[in-house]
């Protein structure tokens, strides 16, 4: 009998103990925040902008709701820091903040122009953060602007912004790589950029990059094409349409590359040399000239022309970038720090100096696989 | 009070694997970068040194525990001496995990709840653990328990398979040099150590004489799993982000995000790891409050939980912060490895062999 009587007051003990009163967090009583965005505002300050999702709005029918219930809410609050800023963010709801949905960090042009580096802390110190999200810059623009855009198909911005990366062949960029490119020793962080357009959506226009030796600090953008280049020699795109005038007549011919691939060759002369070859495999998808892809001479020819004017935009994008922004936003650096280690000792500390001096070479090779669903051109057929 | 084989292999594994993917996995990479894994290879090898050496001289005495041989060899005063360096050291090493184990729930979990209350759960999880299974009981649980977390860690690798950049791992060893590798796989080293307990626990095998190979594959599945979670941290973060994190692995675990859907599977992890930690708690409970009652020849081991128990929960109240641990952790690596680990069994070893000569002459 006392044996039962000690076992019920462990088990009443224990029921008061474990059920974990003091931090008792129904879904209810959170409010979850689907994106992020970092701006300062007028007069200064900062102001962080969240994306709560409004959780009643989706779970019923998603498109009979109409133009009264939205999918989320957009909320900010200015503050001395970015924890600070959320306080007063969380003035304004009931729910207590949830970060763990978190996909996406919008930096706004003039954050970026300042310099984000005394920013960063917060996503890798609190411990209810996330490095999961993936981080964005607005192009002319405020985050917050981006975060009150009516998305179009899904229900949030946010995932938008991470799937159109992939739209456009690109890896996702997440916080963790960013971090991780700002903390290496040479390479310089290039961040997806967006812009909202007049008419209230948004639009993916390549990329900003930042200066790590300077606060992290926005020195200039590349556009669309020139990003996926970028990203080609850095191996972060997997896909990409190549527009080029071939032939004698000059006319436009589309490769649809998938399987984008690079190789880096360095080499000690002086000034010292870095050789980028890129290669790419696809199928036609787009032939205007009067070339005939299924003849072999003909592919030949239209490979090089493809490959040669190819060649020439990222060779330009390259010097742009080197003689321009004087950035190593390719990696260039670490790829010498990686594959030459004995060589980078003379390089270690002043490869800032190094990289505008490098002799870059650009070589592109491509191949289509595949002429298409036809095997004429459009020309004999008319 | 028997234990098999199979029980021992699961206690030592459990009980190492689990504070070493935590916690050590930084500070090895914040000494040898991208060689950091090489770092813990080494230090594993002189782990499965140190074990080898205890195990042969457990084996030396069957049946026999650390409390019992020691007084045999050196009467019945110094005996008793030798066992406090020991005593302390794992009632060091028990109130520290009990510590980290609190504060990384309170930080991550229940934010608003006591630490002590934390604590005091566990407490009487192990309280009941060791009073009711003893050790039999702590091996039984910790052949469910170890494999469960082994799985659990191998879960985690795969998920992470798609976050994997090769190219962190290089350039291999020309960054660090032999001297930084070789400084940074001493800490590995020490806590691979911690297996200096089969002292006692050979003791409770029912066949002793086998010990030595359990032992030792214990100690080496440890170690790979230590050098996997050591390299998946790398290629995911890179040496520069995974040298900053508090918790790299348990960041790793964050990291997981399969087709925007899988993700978020830190809780599971959590709870997989607090089962190591419990197993681990118990265990030193039992530990102690044996060997001081075999010390002193308390027949009834139980009797002392009464003090061992509160004396583990004082020393988790008392470390003051996080910047006490490493005090503790140096002390760990600098005295009590060298003396509990390596001079303490050296002195007992050369008495049985000196002891022994007479007789098979």
């Amino acid at each position: 009998m006392s044996r039962m009587m000690k076992l019920s007051a462990v088990i009443v003990i224990l029921l008061v103990i474990t059920s974990g009163c003091w931090n008792l967090r129904e879904p209810d009583e959170l409010s979850f925040i689907t994106a992020a965005g970092l701006d300062y505002n007028e007069q200064g300050q900062l102001e962080v902008t969240s994306q709560i999702a409004v959780p009643a709005a989706i779970s019923g029918s998603q498109e009979g709701g109409g133009g009264n219930k939205k999918s989320f809410v957009v909320v900010g609050g200015t503050g001395k820091n970015v924890m600070d800023a959320g306080q007063s963010l969380q003035a304004q709801l009931p729910r207590t903040l949830f970060y763990a949905h978190r996909q996406t960090i919008l930096i706004g042009e003039r954050i970026a122009r300042n310099g984000l580096g005394s920013l960063t802390d917060m996503f890798i110190r609190n411990p209810k953060s996330e490095m999961r999200s993936s981080i964005l810059v607005v192009k002319g623009g405020m985050a917050k602007d981006v975060l009150n855009i009516e998305p179009m198909f899904d229900p949030y911005i946010s995932t938008m912004l991470v799937r159109e990366q992939s739209a456009v062949g690109a890896k996702p960029y997440y916080y963790r790589q960013f971090l991780a490119d700002a903390l290496c020793e040479t390479m310089q962080p290039l961040l997806p950029a967006v812009e909202v357009t007049p008419n209230n959506h948004y639009r993916y226009v390549g990329s900003a990059i930042m200066n790590k030796d300077d606060n992290l600090k926005l020195v200039g953008f590349l556009n669309a094409k020139e990003s996926s280049y970028a990203n080609w020699i850095i191996g972060r795109q997997s896909a990409l349409t190549i527009t080029a005038r071939v032939g004698p007549g000059k006319e436009e011919v589309s490769l649809s590359a998938k399987a984008l691939s690079k190789k880096l060759r360095f080499e000690m002369l002086d000034p010292p040399r870095i050789t980028v070859t890129l290669q790419g495999t696809g199928i036609m998808t787009e032939n205007n000239s009067s070339l005939n892809p299924s003849k072999s001479g003909d592919l030949k020819q239209i490979e090089k022309d493809l490959s040669r004017e190819t060649q020439e935009e990222v060779q330009a994008m390259v010097d742009k970038v080197q003689k321009q922004y004087r950035m190593d936003i390719f990696g260039f650096g670490e790829f010498v720090h990686r594959d030459h280690p004995r060589r980078w000792k003379s390089f270690h500390g002043k490869w800032s100096r190094t990289f505008p001096a490098l002799r870059i070479v650009v070589k592109v090779e491509l191949q289509a696989k595949d002429p298409g669903q036809t095997n004429t051109t459009i020309d004999r057929m008319l | 009070m028997k234990l098999t084989r199979m029980q021992l292999f699961w206690i030592v594994a459990t009980i190492e694997v689990v504070m070493a993917v935590w916690l050590r996995i930084s500070p090895a990479i914040t000494d040898a970068k991208q060689d950091a894994w090489l770092s813990i290879l080494i230090g594993g090898l002189m782990g499965l040194a140190m074990t080898f050496f205890v195990v042969h001289l457990s084996m030396l005495h069957p049946n026999e525990s650390l409390a019992e041989f020691s007084q045999k060899l050196l009467g019945k005063w110094l005996g008793r001496l030798v066992i406090l360096p020991y005593l302390t050291a794992w009632f060091i090493l028990a109130g520290d995990v009990m510590r980290t184990f609190a504060d990384f729930i309170h930080l991550i979990l229940l934010d608003s709840t006591p630490v002590w209350v934390i604590m005091l759960l566990m407490l009487a999880l192990m309280l009941y653990m060791t009073l009711n299974g003893g050790l039999s009981g702590i091996g039984r649980f910790c052949e469910i328990a170890g494999p469960v977390t082994l799985a659990a860690l191998v879960v985690s690798f795969l998920l992470n398979l798609g976050n994997i950049e090769w190219h962190y791992m290089k350039p291999f060893y020309a960054d660090s040099g032999w001297q930084a590798i070789l400084k940074a796989s001493y800490p590995p080293a020490s806590f691979f150590g911690e297996s200096f307990m089969l002292l006692v626990i050979v003791s409770y095998l029912d066949k002793p004489r086998k010990a030595m190979p359990a032992s030792l594959l214990s100690v080496a599945i440890t170690l790979l799993f230590v050098i996997a979670a050591a390299i998946t941290c790398l290629l995911v973060f890179g040496p520069n982000v995974a040298a900053k994190m508090r918790f790299p692995y348990f960041m790793l675990v964050r990291t997981i995000d399969i087709f925007n859907f899988i993700q978020n599977l830190d809780i599971f992890v959590i709870f997989i790891w607090v089962f190591g930690v419990f197993a681990k708690l118990s265990f030193y409970l039992f530990l102690t409050s044996s060997e001081m009652a075999r010390s002193a020849r308390i027949h009834n081991w139980r009797k002392l939980i009464w003090f061992t128990a509160p004396m583990i929960l004082v020393i988790a109240a008392v470390i003051p912060n996080e910047d006490s641990i490493e005090p503790l952790q140096k002390l760990w690596r600098l005295i009590v490895i060298p003396i509990c680990a390596i001079g303490i069994p050296l002195i007992l070893w050369i008495v049985t062999l000196v002891r022994k000569t007479p007789t098979h002459a």
